[in-house]
């Protein structure tokens, strides 16, 4: 199951101002609050989380909203980013990779997914491979790429680890995003 | 007995140092009198550094200063236009005619010295920049669109230092100018000034072991501009100014920071500054300021 989580609405709940801007981290903390409470109230698979209607994310709120959700593990559910500006983008791009962390992004209306942050260049690579090709095993990506099966599973953990990919016996899905 | 302080004819972030060092000890004793009768123009830096001043005199319990306006009508003119008087009314005790602040049309000061006091006014001040901004960055200065977005990131990140680290209210002010003697070109200038504790003391208690003998206002600086720590152990923080300083290095910016006795700049190609000042007269708090020249064409 998904759920999408509207960010432009926790914001204004959150700061009770017709703002557009996620800035600043007391702002940042109680949008994240309101995500983890959402997130306890649901069983889904994948979290959207929708920046649509945002119009900037500063650092602080990057940190605050997006690096700090993935570093407490909260929730068993992977986070999809959607509805993303191209500046957006770079807010959190930032930094997640200052944390060694990574999240998946889909533009809007699209399908095809961005990582943003920080993976091993082995895991980028399994990472497109799966988005392109639909569910594969470890021996399906050691010949889709000319790779030894060892570093596929090892590229594969890393995805599974970061929750970027939905493991299931020996296959491993792309992230729903429907 | 009251003591002189005469304000710079040209007020910015050079002249800043000789207007520190007449205020010599710091709290002073005497009662002050800011004259600035003689300035002939003050940039954004200047006139946050001067309520700073008076801030800083008001949060020592030391007399309400005096502050005699500049005589020149343009210059007053503006110092209204840009909300200096309006702020100033409540840190010094003013003399002269002040104009009441008047505007008409699209101006070039982007952001009126603000207050900046709680998250809730960098809010205030991030959704007041974003149309100007634009206007400015992307019509006049000649930057890509995204940039008006890093520069409001830069500017939020700039304010949301005095509500996290000062421990006192600090001010903002945003304008864009001609640069004729430094570059000859338009620039956009962010000027963020605290009355707080200074860099030095707000980083101490975290990292001043590892600086050891080495340790004062510009180590404090320089770990923080270059080495982006911060007084915070969670590991997400200090990446603001680690932001601004590369998005700086892509247009040829230059941010400059002075806390206490010393100034860090990191310096672009067409400005002589010296990187790091130290044993500069002691100012109170912390003084940003970050500068965006107008892009030049690059040859094909």
């Amino acid at each position: 199951m998904i759920e999408t989580i509207r960010i432009g609405h926790l914001l204004r709940e959150a700061v009770s101002a017709p703002y557009r801007n996620l800035v600043t981290r007391p702002t940042g903390a109680a949008v994240r609050s309101r995500i983890e409470e959402a997130l306890a109230r649901s069983n889904c698979g994948t979290a959207m989380l929708d920046f649509s209607g945002i119009e900037l994310v500063d650092l602080s709120c990057a940190d605050e909203v997006v690096a700090k959700l993935l570093l407490a593990g909260r929730s068993a559910c992977c986070f999809v980013l959607q509805g993303l500006r191209e500046d957006h983008h770079e807010a959190i791009d930032h930094v997640l990779s200052h944390h060694r962390l990574a999240v998946a992004a889909v533009p809007p209306g699209g399908c095809e997914f961005r990582l943003l942050g920080w993976v091993p260049p082995d895991a980028r690579e399994a990472f497109a491979c799966i988005c392109d090709r639909g569910p594969l095993t470890a021996s399906d990506v050691s010949r889709a790429l000319g790779w030894p099966e060892v570093r596929s599973r090892e590229a594969l953990r890393q995805l599974a680890l970061r929750r970027l990919v939905r493991p299931a016996g020996e296959l491993y899905h792309p992230l729903s995003t429907a | 007995m009251t003591r002189v302080i005469e304000v710079p004819a040209h007020f910015d972030d050079r002249s800043f140092d000789s207007f520190a060092e007449g205020l010599g000890e710091w709290p002073p004793e005497e009662k002050l009198l800011f004259d600035a009768r003689g300035t002939q123009w003050a940039s954004p830096y200047g006139l946050i550094g001067l309520l700073t001043a008076g801030q800083a005199l008001a949060e020592s319990r030391r007399e309400k200063p005096l502050l005699t306006v500049p005589v020149a009508d343009e210059v007053k003119r503006y110092w209204a236009r840009a909300g200096f008087f309006q702020q100033a009314s409540e840190l010094f005790e003013l003399h002269g005619k002040v104009p009441r602040a008047t505007v008409t049309g699209p101006s070039d000061v982007l952001l009126d010295v603000t207050p900046v006091r709680a998250s809730e006014d960098v809010h205030s001040v991030v959704d007041k920049i974003s149309e100007g901004a634009s206007r400015i960055l992307h019509g006049e200065l000649g930057l890509e669109m995204k940039a008006t977005l890093r520069f409001s990131m830069a500017l939020s990140e700039a304010c949301q230092n005095i509500v996290e680290h000062a421990g006192t209210s600090g001010w903002v002010a945003v304008q864009a100018y001609t640069f004729r003697r430094r570059l000859g070109r338009r620039v956009v200038v962010i000027a963020v000034s605290d009355a707080g504790v200074g860099f030095r003391r707000s980083l101490e208690s975290t990292h001043a072991k590892r600086f050891g003998e080495r340790w004062g206002d510009g180590a404090a600086l320089e770990a923080a501009l270059i080495q982006g720590v911060s007084r915070f152990r969670d590991p997400g923080r200090g990446q603001g100014l680690a932001f601004i300083k590369r998005f700086l290095d892509q247009w040829e910016g230059k941010i400059s920071i002075r806390s206490g006795t010393a100034r860090l700049s990191i310096v672009p190609p067409w400005d002589e500054d010296v990187p790091l000042s130290e044993r500069l007269s002691f100012f109170p708090g912390s003084q940003v300021q970050i500068i965006i020249p107008a892009q030049q064409e690059r040859p094909q």
